[in-house]
């Protein structure tokens, strides 16, 4: 565990393992909810890298949150898009 | 506007395409990649009768089948939603918003990540991008390099590697924490391999399946797994060696590793490091089903087919009219099942659209017979408990879809 | 990096074009309908951005366009994936900047 503390998680907002691991085990929160409170995954590619491991965290740190309870919570767009191109299709 | 889009050119999508289109209807398949094939395009390996399995060729042929059935391929197309109005399907992309009765979503799998500490130095890739770079853009991804898990996709992907001339220096794990989890277990790993040892090519395996299966015997074998690791088509794997850190200041210099001891906890005082220029992260696949999620398609947590995967009949319609999956989204397995998958749901859809032929019924009953038995022959399983997972998602629809599924028929008749 | 120029199964490349393009104020060759990842790769290029606000450097990681690691500026336009975008005779590439304030960038460029 020599470097696990500022090892990224989130590569798009920099969320590091240890701003996770501590914000999961103080709030004992929902995958969402840590996502708002760190941002981890709220960056550029909207959490496709770093989805898994953040609700990997969850499932370990907070009691009765298992695999299968973890909602798959996804919200548009699920690609990045300029907001002139999601104008001009409303 | 199509009567059907279908979003993914990889073998799925091709392979629906083709089936829907032989039927009769007009499709157009989108994809985000710059040329049709998808994960299909990079795999290149030797099957036990000798022959290749060469994906690039089999993409051409698909897509060529594709195009004599004047089937719309659009390549760079990004979707970003997908939503029902009415009766219609929107697919909203980049290029702007398409529509149709009927919406086959083939988008595939994504790699599981593996954070390791240094993982975002240039140089350090997911392995299936450097399947890619090697087998479709043709270019060397380095000089040496680490792969970073051990697994039936790394294995694949380093007898890869090795024939387009690119040095692998050893298979490491990585490190065990909360997030790599069993990845980072000597022994899980060694069990998971073991359990696709028959099927797997290397003779390491295969000579480890005859005696391993014994608990005993495999505890005693990760016990004293040589350090320096066993060889795999020449490259060590080093299960009792775990990445520490990926070093370097502006690209890539080399993988600090140390010893673990059996269950996977680094040995203190035991690092070194291991000079490389380019890593490989290899945390296996998971279904990428974002769209049907957003579609707002139920969904089911199935391990053995490799996580949240949309529920879906054998018949490969979702609960939502007019929405078809088929392929890794439905669950983690070979580019030839994915093909079987995809030509079940084109002929579904057709059967949906009423292009009502005397054989289509007889068509349907011999795909879905097709993905059986190609399972059964298959050469490569990545979850060795496919066909529970499978089961589980037949029983679901047939407890929870099935009625409802009959009412909507009925409806449509009407 | 070298190119895979002749491969024991896929076979060997003989016919292909190369094509000129800038990348960070230097000239390389690409391949015609190759992607800039690919191109600045067989250039010996893995560094093609920095994180907007650390300033780490960044390469490609996924390849096929899930994880925007690769995002460069193409022709003015910022934030392009390096790995689905096919190269063209004299584009100009840039690699990504650090920003002083990434959310008063993202505004302008919307």
């Amino acid at each position: 565990m020599i470097n696990m503390e500022n090892m990224v998680i989130c590569r798009c907002e920099e969320v590091t393992y240890g701003e996770l691991l501590s914000t999961a085990k103080e709030h004992k929160c929902t995958a969402r909810e840590l996502k708002l409170r760190t941002r981890a995954g709220m960056g550029f590619c909207g959490g496709r890298t770093c989805r898994v491991s953040v609700d990997k965290i969850i499932e370990n740190t907070v009691p009765n949150a298992s695999a299968g309870d973890i909602l798959l919570k996804y919200q548009p767009p699920v690609r990045p898009v300029t907001f002139g191109s999601v104008g001009e299709n409303q | 506007m199509s009567d059907v889009i279908v979003i993914g050119a990889g073998p799925a999508g091709l392979a629906g395409a083709i089936a829907s289109a032989s039927n009769g209807l007009s499709v157009t398949v989108l994809d985000e990649f710059i040329k049709p094939g998808g994960r299909l395009l990079g795999q290149l390996h030797q099957e036990p009768s000798g022959e290749w399995w060469n994906g690039m060729k089999e993409s051409e042929r698909l897509f060529l089948e594709a195009n004599n059935l004047s089937v719309d391929i659009r390549c760079g197309v990004s979707v970003y939603n997908l939503e029902k109005d009415e009766n219609l399907w929107n697919v909203h992309t980049n290029i702007g918003t398409l529509t149709a009765r009927y919406v086959l979503v083939a988008t595939g799998a994504a790699e599981y990540p593996v954070p390791v500490p240094g993982w975002t130095l240039p140089g350090v890739m997911s392995i299936g991008a450097a399947q890619v770079m090697t087998n479709v853009h043709r270019v060397q991804v380095g000089k040496k390099g680490i792969i970073i898990g051990a697994n039936i996709l790394s294995f694949a992907i380093l007898n890869e590697l090795q024939l387009a001339g690119i040095n692998v220096d050893r298979i490491i794990l990585p490190e065990k924490n909360s997030i790599s989890g069993k990845a980072g277990e000597p022994e899980e790993v060694l069990k998971t391999l073991l359990h696709a040892a028959h099927l797997a090519p290397s003779p390491l395996m295969r000579f480890g399946s005859h005696f391993m299966k014994n608990n005993w015997l495999r505890k005693m074998a990760i016990h004293f797994y040589p350090k320096s690791g066993m060889k795999v088509n020449g490259t060590p794997l080093q299960l009792r060696i775990a990445a520490v850190e990926i070093v370097g200041k502006e690209q890539v210099e080399g993988v600090k590793v140390a010893n673990t001891d059996a269950a996977g906890q680094v040995i203190p005082g035991t690092e070194v490091l291991y000079e490389a220029d380019f890593v490989c992260i290899a945390g296996g696949l998971y279904p990428l089903a974002e769209l049907a999620a957003v579609a707002g398609c139920p969904f089911e947590y199935i391990p053995e087919l490799g996580g949240h995967v949309p529920c879906h009949s054998e018949t490969m319609e979702t609960p939502l009219g007019g929405l078809f999956v088929a392929g890794n989204i439905t669950g983690i397995e070979s580019g030839k099942i994915s093909m079987a998958q995809g030509t079940i749901a084109g002929i579904a859809i057709a059967n949906h659209a009423g292009k009502v032929s005397s054989t289509i019924d007889q068509q349907l009953q011999q795909a879905v017979q097709q993905v059986r038995s190609v399972r059964e022959q298959a050469t490569i399983q990545f979850n060795p408990e496919i066909d529970k997972g499978r089961s589980k998602m037949k029983e679901i629809w047939e407890t929870k879809f099935a009625p409802l599924d009959k009412e909507y028929s009925h409806k449509k008749i009407v | 990096m070298n190119r895979i120029l002749d491969h024991p199964i896929l076979g060997k490349i003989t016919d292909r074009k190369t094509i000129p393009f800038q990348y960070d104020g230097t000239t390389y060759e690409a391949y015609k309908h190759e992607t800039i990842a690919a191109a600045l790769l067989a250039n010996g290029v893995r560094k093609l951005r920095v994180h907007e606000e650390s300033g780490t450097p960044r390469g490609i990681y996924c390849n096929i366009g899930h994880c925007m690691e690769c995002r460069v500026t193409v022709n003015g336009q910022a934030n392009v994936r390096a790995c689905l975008t096919v190269v063209e005779n004299d584009m100009v590439v840039e690699s990504g900047k650090q920003l002083p304030n990434i959310v008063k960038r993202m505004v302008e460029q919307g």
